[in-house]
């Protein structure tokens, strides 16, 4: 959605006849997400859809140390939570006001022609107008590039053998809190990590517009996700007492990309390609980058809208988003392999957490989406601190398998 | 210290605590599957009544039924918890669903907890009244003397007029031990501010790291001694003699690297996935590369 919507926007400026499908009958992401700095500069976002601004946040270990971090914010950084619903409903219009077309549908299958002859792909999908109820009409389209934004369970990357992915499941659940308890989570928001919150990924606690959003999420354990959810509101208890469940929701996130991201003329971008970093699990940025960029790869690539594209333009796209992003994404992969493995080694990423050069490097790469590398100095001495943290969670851990045994 | 007493022998003959066990009078859900972290002693200090938790598992793993039930002085309460899911895991459509979820009821302390998604009702939860003051957590709280609000006191550690730092660790470990077992709610009154960093380095050096490299060095030494004088009766090169040459500097260092890398016999397994992984992420992100057959694989 975010991804289609800022390939419109990018495409606007030339003979473009941008064509949308977007299905509001889909079951989209409705989960609170993260924005960060660099997404609400880049895409200018306006401040209005950001229902909060987090500028606390808080880590909480298995053996339960909280670990207070954003005490290296400047005052006007913060991470801003918006509604899906609302981001996509302002994307949408400002897609339509730059000249796209939106179309209500439900995209089916797509007949692709042979390769390198230049014929248009044709489309089909249901079309929901508002004065027809029920199932929607049937109808075709032909077009010349297919942008496949439909996010995790995408048909686009289905009908052109993208291949698979692992995916982690996330499921949350919508509280509404008394106001004394909403008071704490006012711009504050929590992570839980644990073995009994889940073996890979983290708890979370994540304030929206006038709820709680308590969720977790898997990649190895899925079936086990109802329990995971049950130590993620056993670790919330108290704050989230006399709390009322309005809504439950769960969504596939994809693990790493697919193995075929681009095909003759089609594309996929965000979650439909599997831009989603380990660790963190975010997507939501690298979905809309993706989109604009691929975008301006068509844009470029058709001169303007003037020729046919051909895989190689796509592929371009492709080149400059992997040389970009690629470093993030690794980084996060390693922190992730690292310091999610087991019980102590989250106690050791905690503890880390608490240092005020960690925070700062994290909240810099995470709200300008950049991996800056600091003072050498404190490179080390932050490594010989991650040395020293993983040894002594590594010797607890020894002590007490003894125990165990 | 951390007491733990079998289920059926604690009583507390200060107060009239008997328990009861009773069936749920809900309908059964053949599905129904929960678990709860494995509490199978209480910890507490005689003074408190004692709260038990019993788990009564049947003979299909997958379904557990809790009953939690406990009854104050001459006021029979019930209080039952039951937490019911549905098999289906993996993709959930989205289910906008009005829930009556009780995270806590009214009473201090206790907390009850229901997913109800199949069943009608809520869950029966009877006050508790006039026992409110004495009222107990239904989960055992880690407890221990020298735990002070969030911390070690590192005062009632002391051993010959210095800080016991062993004592420290086992403790710590013992504490991580019994949360990894029976997982809290965190809480905003009383955090935990317990730093592993307050340990003086020395102390982790002197109980870990020595040995294992007393061990290390050990073999080493053993490796070494040995290969110097095989090779020696071999090439009759001296020790020194040995040093200056090419093949056997490079024997030195990789049975230098095979003692550090190599300490248990799983170790050789360990070192192949690890590499294995290293690269993983990198392959998966250049799939789509490899699909054109290009020479363009990006090295990154």
């Amino acid at each position: 959605m975010a991804a289609l919507s800022s390939a419109a926007v990018a495409g606007q400026n030339s003979d473009f006849a941008g064509l949308r499908l977007a299905s509001t009958a889909s079951v989209g992401r409705n989960v609170a997400r993260r924005r960060s700095l660099q997404m609400v500069d880049e895409f200018d976002l306006p401040l209005e859809i950001i229902d909060r601004r987090v500028t606390k946040m808080k880590m909480i270990s298995p053996s339960n140390v909280a670990v207070d971090i954003g005490r290296t914010l400047k005052p006007h950084e913060y991470i801003g939570m918006v509604r899906r619903e609302v981001l996509d409903a302002y994307l949408r219009d400002r897609a339509t006001h730059a000249g796209a077309t939106v179309i209500n549908g439900l995209f089916l299958k797509m007949d692709s022609p042979p390769a390198g002859s230049g014929e248009r792909y044709k489309i089909y999908y249901n079309e929901y107008s508002s004065s027809k109820s029920g199932t929607g009409e049937k109808k075709e389209m032909e077009v010349d590039a297919v942008v496949g934004a439909d996010g995790a369970n995408s048909r686009v990357a289905k009908e052109i053998g993208a291949g698979d992915y692992e995916y982690a499941i996330a499921f949350q659940e919508r509280v509404k809190i008394p106001d004394a308890k909403m008071e704490y989570y006012k711009d504050r928001a929590e992570m839980y990590v644990g073995d009994d919150v889940s073996p890979d990924f983290y708890g979370w606690v994540f304030p929206k517009c006038d709820h709680v959003a308590v969720g977790t999420g898997t990649v190895t354990h899925k079936s086990d996700i109802k329990r995971f959810q049950a130590a993620t509101r056993l670790r919330a208890r108290d704050k989230i007492a006399g709390g009322k469940i309005i809504r439950v929701e769960a969504h596939p996130i994809p693990e790493h990309p697919r193995p075929r991201r681009v095909l003759n003329r089609v594309a996929l971008v965000g979650d439909a390609a599997g831009y989603v970093t380990k660790c963190s699990g975010e997507g939501i940025y690298f979905a809309a980058k993706s989109g604009r960029m691929c975008a301006e790869a068509i844009v470029e690539g058709s001169a303007q809208g003037t020729r046919m594209i051909d895989e190689a333009d796509l592929r371009n796209y492709l080149k400059k988003f992997d040389k970009t992003y690629w470093p993030t994404y690794k980084v996060l992969d390693v922190l992730q392999k690292v310091f999610y493995r087991s019980n102590s080694a989250r106690e050791a990423f905690v503890e880390m957490c608490g240092d005020d050069y960690v925070q700062k490097m994290t909240f810099d790469s995470y709200l300008y989406k950049r991996v800056v590398p600091g003072n050498p100095l404190d490179d080390l001495k932050l490594a010989i601190n991650t040395v020293g943290s993983l040894v002594r969670a590594g010797a607890l851990k020894r002590e007490m398998t003894r125990l165990a045994s | 210290m951390v007491n733990f007493f079998p289920l059926q022998k604690c009583q507390n003959p200060a107060s009239e605590w008997f328990f009861v066990f009773l069936d749920s009078p809900f309908p059964r859900f053949p599905s129904s599957r929960s678990r709860i972290p494995r509490a199978m002693a209480s910890s507490l200090p005689p003074s408190h009544p004692a709260i038990f938790t019993s788990l009564s598992t049947k003979p299909r793993r997958r379904s557990h039924k809790i009953h939690l039930t406990f009854l104050p002085n001459k006021l029979p309460s019930l209080f039952i918890l039951r937490s019911s899911e549905s098999e289906a895991g993996g993709t959930i459509s989205s289910a906008v669903e009005e829930k009556k979820a009780e995270v806590s009821s009214s009473i201090p302390g206790l907390v009850a907890e229901v997913k109800a998604e199949t069943m009608e009702k809520p869950v029966v939860s009877l006050g508790l009244n006039g026992a409110a003051a004495d009222s107990q957590t239904v989960d055992q709280v880690f407890k221990d003397p020298r735990w002070v609000s969030g911390t070690w006191d590192l005062m009632q550690f002391q051993k010959g007029g210095k800080s016991d730092w062993d004592g420290v660790i086992d403790a710590e470990a013992r504490r991580r031990k019994w949360l990894e077992d029976n997982p809290e709610a965190s809480s905003e009154d009383t955090p935990v501010n317990f730093e592993t960093s307050i340990i003086p380095w020395w102390a982790w050096v002197k109980r870990y790291h020595l040995p294992e490299a007393e061990l290390l060095n050990g073999r080493a030494a053993m490796i070494g001694f040995f290969m110097a004088y095989f090779v020696d009766s071999l090439t009759g090169l001296g020790l020194v003699d040995q040093m200056g040459n090419f093949y056997c500097k490079t024997l030195l260092f990789i049975s230098v690297a095979g003692v550090l890398l190599i300490r248990k016999n799983e170790d050789i397994e360990n070192l192949k996935k690890l590499f294995e992984e290293t690269t993983f992420y990198d392959r998966q992100w250049q799939a789509t590369w490899r699909d054109d057959g290009s020479s363009e694989i990006k090295n990154k």
